[in-house]
């Protein structure tokens, strides 16, 4: 990697660049003239509050937060509620892929057959739809969480791991382990996969380093990938039988097939993980203000961007090795999660990016399985067309609501 | 005036242009031609005698290698001028088929129409239904790009993501269908692979009138070149000559994606390096455009059948071999970001 584009590039040039992001901070520097502003509705108390408790702050409250008292614990009472209601509809949709399918179950069929462990539903539950379910849910959990990252770090939406490199990178590389049987152990498969996810990124960033504003660095992003994705193609061409399930997996992500063993393969990784995006929560924070306000409160933003850089890699590059890119989930669930909460900290905003993910990746998963049954259609497919259409109406009523101001 | 001089002395002068591109075009079908499957380079000669002696070299040359190649270079040519025309009315240097959602929603259509059996493969209705989907497809990037369509990268970047959500629908009712490898491919990537006579008895005459009309449109195409007070000045309404110019470059792109699927990049790179070639002047760049997207798609479909030959094969393998939109799209993309670099690029049309 190299640290000085990947930190510095979109992200210390925003104040120079003709994009608007005047208030500090603009979570969104790529965003239509404005809709920064509205976005983030905070910038007057903003660099003021965390100046202030910085030092003492970032573990604890890690956000550009705070000047309004009064209303934060209601705020913060409603918050839970709300996250609550979140919690159990990816509860409930979580429940009907277990009880959803050929044979459908009742959730008391569901508790009777975990007591029959010889019937076949039992066998069904636990070696089909649980795992699957399970890997899902991960790389649904894994995809939220790093497209947030990614989105913060570079402070703009479309900074998704798609458009980045990361995604078709991974895929390249776990593409090509498999159509051409290279031996690699199955444990060490994320581990290419994360230096396919890094080889991308790297290049993208590479590359985009001198084109100057945000959206030229994501163009540059999209060739790449464009590029990549076409490698992808070449590769699986070259299968000495040509699975157009194969295409799917590893360029838009599939759950076909996904077993215990898959999840063991990305549990280590994944768990792994976690603590890094802890870590990685004061960061955002700071990032969040902007690369000025950074410097003065003693975080070098470029290293802290390749941090966070890092940690978004590592969690695409596992879910890719087991299931392929879940399309576009890593754009959709921040950017629904920021048009919830408009004015959260970095920490709320991951919690309901990782909710949505998994709900959005295992609701899909379920539809594509069940919607027209002895046919399963590719997850990815579903959630590329329903995540970037939707996503980008998101953003677009975002901008407009910015057009007043 | 002088500045006029000087961009006319840094192209190339128009003949010399045209010669070298058709020999190179002659060049690549000859690429096509020779390379590939089941008949080896040495007996490629003989084959095209149709002296009897190898009735199956014969046929393999005569009803696959040479529609292929012909087929290439037209869908190349309708790609090309549709990039083109695309970037002369909407004002992008950057706007091509596939980053304008035209290309995605063209191959959406056909296979829509495919699958609800309303247009047969190979039939005129394929033409028409791309041609509906293409023009759905850029309504869309319309729709969802917001404010902000004017930029020209913003745009292209939406381009590409809106491309991506239509081969998601794609690949979505290929599942539904249940396509065949092959065909599969082609709809989500763009390849030559298994085309006869009959795709190319397909895409001439749509190609042949499209390009025509194209270049029939090249006094409104310099007009338009100029922005739209000046199309106003000299009493065009720039509206319905860009819709005009719209929808001879989107019935382009259908006639090449209803056979060929969508090759990426040839339409973005063609006219991109035609105007490098022969400046502005569009009753130029239209038959340079054309040319160009020739000879890329052709010799991208040959260099990827090259690059068959050379990878081993297992025993018993079925391979299809690489699809000639990989290549155009890895090297296009490397031109992309070439251009991308090069910031006067984007300068000159904004």
């Amino acid at each position: 990697m190299t640290p000085d584009p990947a930190g510095s590039r979109p992200g210390a040039r925003p104040p120079a660049a003709p994009l608007p992001p005047a208030g500090p901070a603009s979570a969104v520097a790529g965003e239509p003239a404005g809709a920064g502003q509205v976005e983030e509705p905070h910038p007057p108390a903003g660099p003021s509050a965390p100046a202030v408790r910085g030092p003492a702050g970032p573990r604890t409250a890690p956000g550009p937060r705070g000047a309004d008292t009064p209303g934060r614990a209601g705020r913060g009472l409603r918050g839970a509620a709300s996250f609550g209601a979140g919690a159990a509809l990816l509860a409930a949709v979580c429940l009907a892929a277990l009880c959803l399918g050929e044979p459908v179950l009742s959730p008391a069929g569901l508790v009777s057959a975990i007591g029959r462990p010889d019937s076949l539903e039992a066998l069904v539950v636990g070696e089909v739809r649980l795992p699957r379910m399970l890997l899902g849910l991960a790389a649904g959990v894994a995809l939220g969480c790093a497209g947030l990252l990614l989105q913060e770090a570079l402070r703009n939406p479309l900074a998704v791991p798609e458009l980045l490199g990361v995604s078709a990178g991974a895929a390249g590389v776990t593409a090509a382990i498999t159509v051409f049987g290279l031996p690699v152990a199955a444990g060490l498969v994320p581990a290419f996969a994360l230096a396919g996810a890094v080889g991308g990124g790297a290049l993208c960033l590479a590359v985009a380093r001198r084109a100057g504003d945000a959206a030229s660095v994501l163009l540059t992003g999209a060739a790449v990938s464009t590029a990549l994705t076409g490698s992808v193609y070449a590769i699986t061409s070259m299968a000495d039988r040509f699975e157009l399930g194969l295409v799917f997996r590893y360029l838009m992500g599939s759950l076909v097939g996904a077993g215990w063993e898959e999840l063991a393969m990305v549990a280590p990784w994944l768990l792994g993980a976690a603590p890094l995006l802890v870590l990685c929560l004061p960061l955002l924070g700071v990032l969040g203000l902007g690369d000025d306000a950074a410097s003065a409160l003693g975080l070098d933003p470029a290293r802290a961007r390749l941090a966070v850089l890092a940690t978004a890699a590592v969690l695409v590059a596992v879910t890719v090795a087991a299931c392929g890119p879940v399309s576009w989930v890593g754009f959709l669930a921040p950017v629904l999660a920021r048009r919830l909460h408009p004015h959260a900290e970095p920490r709320t905003r991951l919690l309901w990016s990782g909710l949505l993910g998994g709900l959005v990746t295992v609701g899909a998963d379920l539809a594509a399985r069940t919607a027209l049954h002895p046919i399963e259609l590719p997850l990815g497919a579903f959630t590329g067309s329903v995540g970037i259409v939707g996503g980008l109406l998101l953003l677009r009523a975002a901008g407009a609501k910015a057009v007043p101001r | 005036m002088t500045a006029v001089g000087r961009a006319r002395a840094r192209t190339v002068a128009a003949p010399v242009a045209v010669v070298s591109l058709l020999a190179l075009a002659a060049a690549a079908a000859a690429g096509q031609l020779l390379l590939g499957r089941g008949l080896p380079v040495a007996e490629v000669l003989p084959a095209l005698l149709r002296d009897g002696a190898d009735p199956l070299g014969e046929r393999i040359l005569w009803e696959l290698r040479l529609p292929r190649a012909a087929v290439a270079l037209l869908a190349g040519a309708c790609l090309g001028v549709s990039g083109l025309l695309l970037q002369v009315a909407l004002r992008n240097p950057l706007a091509s088929p596939e980053l304008t959602g035209v290309g995605g929603g063209a191959v959406l259509g056909v296979v829509l129409g495919l699958r609800t059996g309303l247009v047969s493969a190979q039939a005129h209705t394929s033409v028409l239904a791309a041609l509906c989907g293409g023009v759905g497809g850029g309504a869309l990037l319309w729709l969802l790009s917001g404010r902000r369509r004017s930029d020209p990268v913003w745009l292209t970047v939406n381009g590409v993501i809106v491309g991506v959500a239509l081969s998601g629908a794609t690949s979505v009712l290929l599942v539904l269908s249940q396509a065949e490898a092959a065909g599969a491919l082609r709809w989500l990537t763009g390849s030559l692979t298994g085309l006869t006579a009959a795709h190319a008895a397909l895409v001439l005459p749509w190609a042949a009138v499209g390009i025509g009309a194209a270049w029939l449109l090249s006094p409104v195409l310099a007009v338009l070149q100029g922005g739209d007070d000046h199309a106003r000045s000299v009493g065009l309404e720039p509206k319905s000559a860009r819709s005009a110019v719209l929808l001879c470059a989107v019935l382009l792109a259908a006639a090449a994606v209803s056979v060929v699927g969508m090759a990426g990049f040839v339409g973005l790179i063609a006219p991109l390096l035609a105007s490098a070639l022969v400046g502005r002047d569009p009753r130029l760049l239209v038959p340079v455009a054309a040319l160009i997207g020739a000879v890329a798609l052709s010799g991208a479909d040959a260099l990827a059948q090259g690059v068959t030959l050379l990878v081993p094969e297992g025993p018993q393998a079925q391979r299809l071999g690489l699809p000639a939109g990989s290549v155009t799209s890895i090297a296009g993309a490397i031109l992309l970001i070439a251009a991308v670099r090069r910031r006067g690029l984007l300068n000159t049309g904004t």
